[in-house]
């Protein structure tokens, strides 16, 4: 056993310091590197001339009447991508939660894998459905009906709502359906028995307890709506106007205007961060949103002869999230041209030959795997260390530490690509032109969701399981890898799934950072749009789709839950 | 084997003093019980002696060596002491034999050696044969045992338990008390043991010290402590007690009312407000009217207004003449008297403890 102490009654304070602080101290400032430098660059460079400090550029961003055209168009597109959303999430969430709907489980996977899908394909997917010329539904209406126009065109502001929707509802309805699903039944019954009729019931005490989850879906959706790049750039171009982010995109072409990037993004970061804020505050009353607990009984209301109307109201909204889109990718991939119909003559495997075999194209899915099982094995190992050292409030200033972590939430991709772009473009980090700055800016944007499932894991492990390992003499570090490591070995496994799934199908920083041979495969379905080549887009689209969904079933089955459903505070963009 | 010196210690959580200026002596061998009810310090003063927290004053020392003050704290894996935990915190992906045995893998015993000692406390514990099975696969009491083992296996030369039997039901906790005496007879390791349970502080301890606001308020042996407790709020937390706001009007009487009380005490200052203590198996009640001989003991006149049959006793309220104090008596049983009856008690001067400080801070 221990050796006695002898003689010496007071210990040096080397005896008494903790071994594990370096490892600590380090993870702090990785964290600080990675957040810190990026933004203090956009700060300065948007307020810096030729001749010192100037706020010139805002004064430009401000009255250029092409850039008030296009932050218009994001106030317009956010805000009824919002509107729609709810309207279309919030009743789906409460038909899927609270009543008798058939297929209810089913619905709900269907939602989760349009909530899986990246958003730029879903977007491709409907310029070969609903094109002016070539789309799918216009030549289907027009030889049904012999008529000359099309009577549907993506390529407006509405269009690009509907498919912007499609994509961000999911959002508020998983937020709505959680609510739901913590509000007890019998605080509804309460109001009942106390005769007040079905509606008013609803009314006055259902409506109330959902409306933060409500508005702070319409926030989340309005936020991903903000910081979209893919459909924006896919739809809007075309139709010849701009967002905020196509246009800070645009800035970015030759000849590179990098302070007025700058300063068109700081607004767009400062917007978001405030509708976070909000958002939080909204969601935060915790006591009002979420009375109840969990396992409380609910009662399942009849819809009786609405069930199939509703039933199909919800597949109409899931055709037009997944089936049409995915069905016309399926048909384009193993087309010789989408636009014909599926004949034998027709068919060819000739777009997954090209895809996988074409030097560009297959580099871009080495990269891409690379950079995804990287930013994974590196952010799920930060995020573990970070949500570590906040949970056992290992270092002074650790809520800060925490706060840092989730700053990213606020910081659109295109932002956050804007301010990579200027740190590492100059000395002492010469980033730009290797993969590594893609994989600073994944690893960046991916921290908060990696941070929130690590959190939630360590939370769920009791400190006196490491506190027991301590005081029968084990260090730390020790305990850390053989107690706390094994325990937490699932839920840092799911972060890595997180962040693998958020890395492969990143557009909005990718296509500021990348250059020509540092392309992944998000940005080569951009280029491929460029050459009209929509079969290998597809080809790629697939692939992307089976592999997200590979993913999400591992982790499905190895937590044994569904794991989706916490996700729907993750970054936006 | 060493024991615990605590002197000055001080640790709070923001404004709030958790621990405020403690001081204790465990001698070596002995087991202390820190107990009070919750938000008194006694498991912050824990975690203080396991290393856990850092003092903002005082010391903590085992024999010589300092092991906290507010310059260094020793951690936790460097001071030989090994504890219980509330939550029992036994880790899930280990055995039972793993759990035990990882204090003695860091101790670099050899494998045989550990082998040994597992088998060996397994069966103190009354637990052999369990070594395979994983902790969700037993039950509460006996996932209790195992965190014991695990603790003692290491022959700490500090053992710490923090509540370590309030997960448990009421019959499996009362067996644990007598288990946890018996071990610490066996291997007689200066222990401190943190509970709110007075009954378990006195079946287990040598000594108990009562916490109050941070600090130790009495520490002493159960008897001590209920026989003399030297302040109003360790009357009231150790066993039940009647407490009599009333004032001194001689050195050794005092006045409640117009009922005059001779006390267990001879210096009491005339007119100073005076916090009286008198246990309700100390009163001895009469059916009718009091007597006039005068006796040693104080005789009071009352009227029963509840008489509640507790199977091994009866839990008299009975209010006193002349004032409007309400007393608890326990008498035995059969009940010698119903709501209504008019009856005598007899308290003895010697029980009537006049408490110094009458009122509680």
């Amino acid at each position: 056993m221990a050796v006695e102490a002898g003689a010496r009654r007071h210990p040096s304070w080397l005896e008494g310091l903790d071994r594990s602080a370096p490892v600590w101290a380090l993870a702090a400032a990785a964290l600080l590197l990675l957040i810190l430098l990026p933004l203090g660059w956009l700060a300065y460079m948007s307020v810096s001339g030729e001749r010192g400090f100037t706020f010139g550029h805002y004064a430009r961003v401000f009255t250029d009447p092409r850039l008030q055209a296009a932050l218009g168009n994001t106030l317009v597109l956010a805000f009824w991508s919002g509107i729609a959303a709810v309207a279309v999430g919030a009743p789906m969430a409460w038909l899927t939660a609270r009543t008798d709907l058939p297929g209810a489980r089913g619905i709900k996977s269907l939602v989760m894998a349009s909530f899986v899908t990246p958003p730029f394909l879903g977007a491709f997917a409907w310029v070969m459905l609903a094109g002016p010329n070539a789309g799918y539904l216009n030549r289907l209406y027009r030889s049904l009906t012999g008529a000359e126009d099309p009577i549907v065109n993506i390529f407006t502001m509405t269009g690009l709502i509907f498919v912007v929707t499609l994509y961000t509802f999911p959002y508020v309805y998983i937020m709505i359906a959680n609510t739901l699903g913590l509000i007890a039944s019998d605080l509804e019954e309460a109001a009942a028995i106390l005769g007040a009729n079905r509606l008013y019931v609803a009314l006055t005490v259902t409506l109330p307890m959902v409306l933060p989850a409500i508005l702070g879906g319409f926030i989340l959706a309005v936020l991903q709506a903000l910081a979209l790049f893919g459909s924006p750039a896919i739809l809007a171009l075309p139709a010849g106007f701009h967002t905020i982010t196509t246009q800070v995109w645009s800035l970015f072409q030759y000849p590179p205007k990098v302070e007025m990037a700058a300063a068109f993004s700081v607004p767009l970061l400062l917007s978001t961060a405030l509708l976070l804020l909000a958002q939080k505050k909204l969601l935060g009353r915790r006591g009002y949103a979420s009375v109840g607990g969990k396992g409380a009984q609910r009662r399942i209301i009849a819809l009786g002869p609405w069930r199939y109307p509703a039933l199909l109201a919800c597949l109409a909204v899931l055709g037009a999230a997944v089936f049409l889109p995915y069905g016309i990718l399926a048909k384009a991939a193993f087309s010789r041209a989408w636009a014909q119909p599926l004949t034998w003559d027709n068919f060819t495997l000739g777009n997954w030959s090209f895809t996988f075999l074409y030097s560009s194209t297959q580099s871009a899915i080495v990269n891409t795997l690379e950079l995804g099982v990287l930013t994974a094995c590196v952010g799920a190992g930060l995020a573990a260390l970070l949500a570590y050292v906040t949970t056992r409030q290992l270092v002074v200033g650790h809520q800060v530490l925490a706060f840092l972590t989730l700053a990213p939430v606020v910081i659109p991709g295109i932002v956050l690509a804007v301010a990579l772009f200027i740190a590492y473009t100059r000395p002492p980090f010469l980033l730009y032109g290797t993969l590594w700055i893609l994989f600073i800016a994944y690893l960046t944007k991916e921290m908060p969701v990696g941070y929130s499932q690590s959190d939630a894991t360590f939370r769920g492990i009791h400190p006196e399981l490491e506190e027991a390992g301590r005081i029968l003499g084990a260090g730390r570090l020790r305990v850390l890898r053989e107690i706390t490591a094994p325990l937490a070995k699932s839920g840092i496994i799911a972060t890595w799934c997180f962040v693998f799934i958020g890395v492969i199908r990143e557009l909005s920083a990718s296509i500021i950072l990348f250059t020509p041979n540092t392309k992944v495969m998000s940005v080569v379905i951009f280029d491929l749009k460029e050459e009209g080549q929509f079969g290998a887009i597809a080809v790629l689209g697939l692939f992307m789709l089976v592999m997200t969904f590979g993913v999400v079933v591992l982790m499905q089955s190895l937590l044994g839950r569904d794991v989706m459903g916490g996700r729907a505070s993750g970054a936006p963009g | 084997m060493p024991g615990v010196t605590i002197t000055g210690l001080h640790k709070s959580y923001g404004d709030v003093g958790a621990v405020v200026g403690l001081d204790l002596r465990v001698e070596p061998g002995e087991l202390v019980a820190l107990l009070g009810p919750s938000g008194c310090g006694k498991t912050t003063t824990l975690r203080l002696v396991a290393g856990f927290l850092k003092p903002e004053a005082g010391e903590i020392r085992v024999g010589d060596r300092c092991l906290s003050s507010p310059a260094v704290v020793i951690p936790p894996e460097r001071r030989r002491m090994a504890m219980i935990f509330q939550s029992y915190a036994l880790w899930p992906h280990m055995t039972v034999e793993q759990n035990v045995a990882y204090g003695l893998r860091l101790r670099k015993a050899s494998k045989a050696d550990r082998e040994r000692r597992v088998r060996d406390i397994l069966q103190a514990v009354r637990l052999p044969g369990y070594g395979s099975r994983y902790p969700g696969e037993l039950s509460g009491g006996q996932q209790q045992r195992v965190a014991v083992a695990r603790a003692l296996v290491v022959e700490p030369e500090i053992l710490l338990l923090d509540e370590p039997l309030s997960n448990l039901d009421a019959s499996l906790r009362e067996e644990m008390r007598f288990e946890i005496r018996r071990l610490h007879e066996q291997f007689h390791i200066t222990t401190l043991y943190v509970t709110h349970d007075q009954s378990e502080a006195m079946v287990i301890s040598d000594r108990v010290a009562v916490l109050q606001h941070g600090r130790v308020a009495q520490i002493g042996r159960a008897e001590e402590l209920f026989e003399r407790p030297r302040t109003r709020f360790v009357a009231e937390f150790i066993g039940r007690t009647n407490l009599i706001d009333a004032v001194a009007d001689g050195p050794s009487t005092v006045a409640c009312g117009t009922v005059r009380l001779r006390v267990a005490a001879t210096d009491l200052v005339p007119g100073a407000p005076v916090a009286l203590s008198i246990r309700p198996h100390q009163i001895a009640l009469r059916p009718g009217r009091a007597g006039g001989a005068a006796t040693a003991d104080n005789v009071l006149g009352g009227e029963v207004v509840r008489a509640s049959f507790l199977g091994d006793s009866v839990d008299y309220q009975i209010r006193v003449a002349g004032s409007g104090t309400v007393l608890r008596v326990a008498g035995p049983t059969p009940p010698r008297a119903r709501a209504g009856d008019a009856v005598s008690l007899l308290i003895p001067a010697a029980a009537c403890l006049p408490l110094p400080d009458s009122v509680t801070p």
